[in-house]
């Protein structure tokens, strides 16, 4: 018996022995001392919302077309001879955990380069970790100006921002004859943004407004809706910069109290959902005459990419992609583009390689500005298309609906519809 | 920020030189009709998620932090049945709260029944742990099973009401009015039949309960089905109105706990009433804080302001007893 305990001593003693080697070699292994082999894949991050309280919609939607984006360089052999693999970090829509996913990514997962993110706050949280670790990070559907106001060398962003896209609704709100309007933003560092952007230029315009601040997470909007409509002169364009879920609760319960869109108040919605595809199933005839932006090429201008990108993401997935997804998708093929031209992971080559792109994608000619001035148009793509388009049918997509600004790109002969014309 | 805050932006209609007083005075009285009877209408609505966070913990003497995610499954259930089924929305309601009557027994059988053991010593933070892990779990297993695009049903009655410049969807009187009634159904249930004052008399004590022949540990289950079925009614009943979206249970939530604090915890009429004062002062808040400008992004803030100030002169809610622990 004294025998056969000892023997199962020593084998208990062997095994945790091996136990104890086996994880001090996946540790070793996992900090780093193992150079990347030829055959090892180039590891890219993305960083985005994939579950509550975050917009995961879209972040799914973002995530689907970088996945695409991979699958179609590694489908042509790579680059630099090596395939391409995106490792997801969901940021559920918190700065915390962006800083988490990000540190994580470089630290861990040794990605040479980040792309993604639908949040700004997010990503402002997520450039601190990739500029400590001289990483390039490209922003792809975030659109707060202290991004690239920040100057960071690491920082590129392929989405339009603030000053690129609330300057169009402004210019916009003055040119179809708005006078007085209610802004709803939320209070988020995109929807503050948008308020900083917005109501200087309304001003410049002569355009009086209300500009009200909403918690993110709201769908109830009655008590507001109705304080709005006793406004005396009555307010002629109701704007919301809202990305979040509650756009649809507010576009319903807009529309259902008579508010807007209407014959005498139009209505508008800056942020994404109204372009999502469930944007009809959610509102239904109160999103006709509603007014919202494309951050992607309109139909009329697509390139061969753009129709390429557009029928395999529709037969891989099922839905037509929303402008986050193309913005994504083209994100990782600059990134992609870099890594080839670059001839190197390296930090520092790579982004000397960003701030030379020069190459057609999906949503025209990217190349990125090293001017600051101003501030925010450092690594900034300049020429991020946007354009404003209304509804005129229930149940449209967002390519098939009229294009109202700017006029150079405009294919309605009118301004705004109003509705009931 | 904005231009200065009109008096006609507070509420107040504009004074016209030489119009008469009184027409300004009549519209004030309009638009606070409007306001109120708004919210009273969201109260109803607000008090019917809570109630069945009142119920459970009066019975297990546990806040279910899962409370809202139930309220979500509810509604996706009732989406669900209505595409694939067929059934119509009310009936897709009570289909779905029999659903989830039954999923929630199953949960509660698995996870809860540790409360009721001599062994577990920390009973409250291990209800606490349990539900918000469940809240956690549900939430984002939504994600992935119905998708992160909002859904929404088709409504039980489309179209609005009007009465004078008070607009009121049909789908809105619906919720209301379904909601009422259900209250009213519990409230009838547990005062005037069997099992009913059985669920009392475990809420009361347990084992005086037991002593009488009441079995706690069953009740216990009944109570928290009964609950999720509830929370799965109010969720089949705003689906219409708010959409459904895996997070949609986060912000009622919070509004079920200050309902179920301010009414007094484990009171069913506290919570009616807590619910329909919430959303009378939020809506009111809304329309007549003076700076129109933050008057919206402060509503929430107001609603735990009242909550602060009824605590004050009494803790123990407006109509809670005094104590109530898991014994």
């Amino acid at each position: 018996m004294k025998v056969a305990r000892r023997i199962a001593g020593r084998w208990r003693v062997v095994a945790k022995l091996a136990v104890l080697i086996g994880a001090v070699v996946v540790a070793a292994s996992q900090l780093g001392g193992v150079p990347a082999r030829a055959a090892d894949p180039i590891k890219v991050g993305w960083v985005g919302p994939l579950s509550p309280p975050g917009g995961y919609a879209e972040g799914t939607l973002m995530k689907q077309a970088a996945q695409l984006a991979a699958d179609e360089i590694n489908a042509k052999g790579g680059v630099l001879g090596r395939q391409i693999q995106v490792v997801f970090a969901d940021t559920r829509g918190k700065p915390e955990e962006g800083t988490a996913a990000a540190e994580r990514l470089i630290s861990q997962e040794k990605v040479v380069a980040i792309t993604g993110e639908f949040h700004s706050s997010v990503f402002l949280a997520e450039m601190e970790v990739a500029h400590k670790a001289g990483i390039p990070i490209i922003a792809v559907d975030v659109w707060a100006l202290s991004i690239t106001a920040k100057g960071y060398p690491e920082v590129f962003r392929v989405a339009p921002n603030q000053a690129l896209i609330a300057t169009k609704y402004g210019d916009w709100i003055a040119a179809a004859g708005f006078k007085n309007v209610a802004f709803v933003f939320e209070k988020t560092d995109g929807g503050q943004s948008a308020r900083d952007v917005l109501l200087p230029v309304l001003d410049k315009h002569g355009v009086k407004y209300e500009a009200v601040g909403a918690d993110p997470n709201s769908t109830e909007f009655t008590a507001q809706i109705e304080r709005f409509k006793t406004k005396q002169p009555p307010f002629d364009f109701f704007m919301t910069a809202y990305s979040e879920a509650g756009a649809y609760p507010m576009v319903s319960q807009s529309h259902q109290l008579g508010f807007a869109p209407s014959a005498r108040t139009g209505m508008g919605n800056s942020g994404g959902p109204a372009v999502d595809p469930t944007f009809w199933k959610n509102v239904g005839e109160a999103g006709k005459y509603l007014v919202t932006e494309i951050v992607g090429l309109p139909k009329n201008a697509w390139n061969d990419k753009t129709k390429a990108f557009v029928a395999a993401y529709t037969k891989k997935f099922d839905h037509t992609p929303s402008p986050q997804a193309i913005e994504n998708y083209d994100a990782m093929l600059v990134l992609i583009d870099a890594i080839g031209r670059a001839k190197s992971t390296d930090g520092k080559a790579l982004i000397a390689a960003l701030e030379k792109t020069d190459i057609v994608l999906g949503r025209g000619r990217y190349t990125f500005s090293t001017s600051k001035d101003p501030d925010w148009a450092y690594h900034q793509f300049m020429n991020a298309p946007v354009a404003l388009i209304q509804y005129d049918k229930v149940g449209q997509t967002a390519e098939d609906a009229p294009i109202i600004w700017p006029r150079n790109i405009a294919d309605a002969k009118y301004t705004y519809l109003k509705p009931g014309k | 920020m904005g231009s200065a805050p009109s008096a006609s932006a507070r509420g107040l209609p504009r004074r016209v030189p030489g119009e008469r007083s009184d027409q300004n005075q009549a519209m004030s009285w309009d638009y606070l009709f409007v306001q109120a009877a708004n919210g009273a209408v969201i109260g109803v609505i607000y008090a019917m998620i809570a109630v069945g966070v009142t119920l459970i913990f009066s019975i297990l003497k546990i806040v279910n932090f899962a409370h809202g995610d139930l309220y979500m499954l509810g509604g996706y259930c009732a989406y669900y049945i209505i595409e694939y089924l067929g059934v119509p929305p009310l009936g897709a309601m009570v289909m779905s709260m029999a659903a989830l009557f039954v999923g929630a027994i199953v949960l509660e059988r698995l996870m809860l029944t540790p409360l009721y053991s001599d062994a577990t010593e920390r009973k409250d933070e291990y209800g606490l742990i349990v539900t918000f892990g469940l809240a956690y779990f549900l939430r984002n297993s939504a994600v992935i099973a119905f998708g992160p695009f909002p859904l929404k049903p088709p409504s039980f009655i489309p179209g609005v009401q009007r009465f004078g410049n008070l607009v009121l969807t049909n789908d809105r009187l619906v919720a209301a009015g379904v909601g009422l009634l259900l209250i009213a159904a519990l409230l009838y249930f547990m005062k005037w039949t069997i099992w009913g004052q059985a669920l009392d008399a475990v809420s009361q004590s347990r084992d005086s309960a037991a002593i009488v022949g009441i079995n706690a540990r069953r009740f216990n289950s009944f109570a928290f089905g009964i609950g999720a079925a509830l929370a799965a009614a109010a969720g089949a009943l705003v689906a219409p109105i708010f959409s459904l979206a895996p997070d949609m249970g986060v912000l009622p939530n919070i509004h079920a706990y200050v309902i179920v604090i301010l009414g007094g915890m484990g009171s069913v009429p506290g919570s009616i009433i807590a619910g329909v004062l919430l959303g009378e002062s939020e809506s009111l808040f809304t329309a007549f804080f003076p700076d129109p400008t933050r008057a919206f992004a402060y509503t929430n803030a107001f609603g735990v302001l009242v909550l602060m100030v009824v605590l004050i002169f009494r803790p123990q809610g407006l109509f809670g007893r005094r104590h109530l622990r898991m014994e």
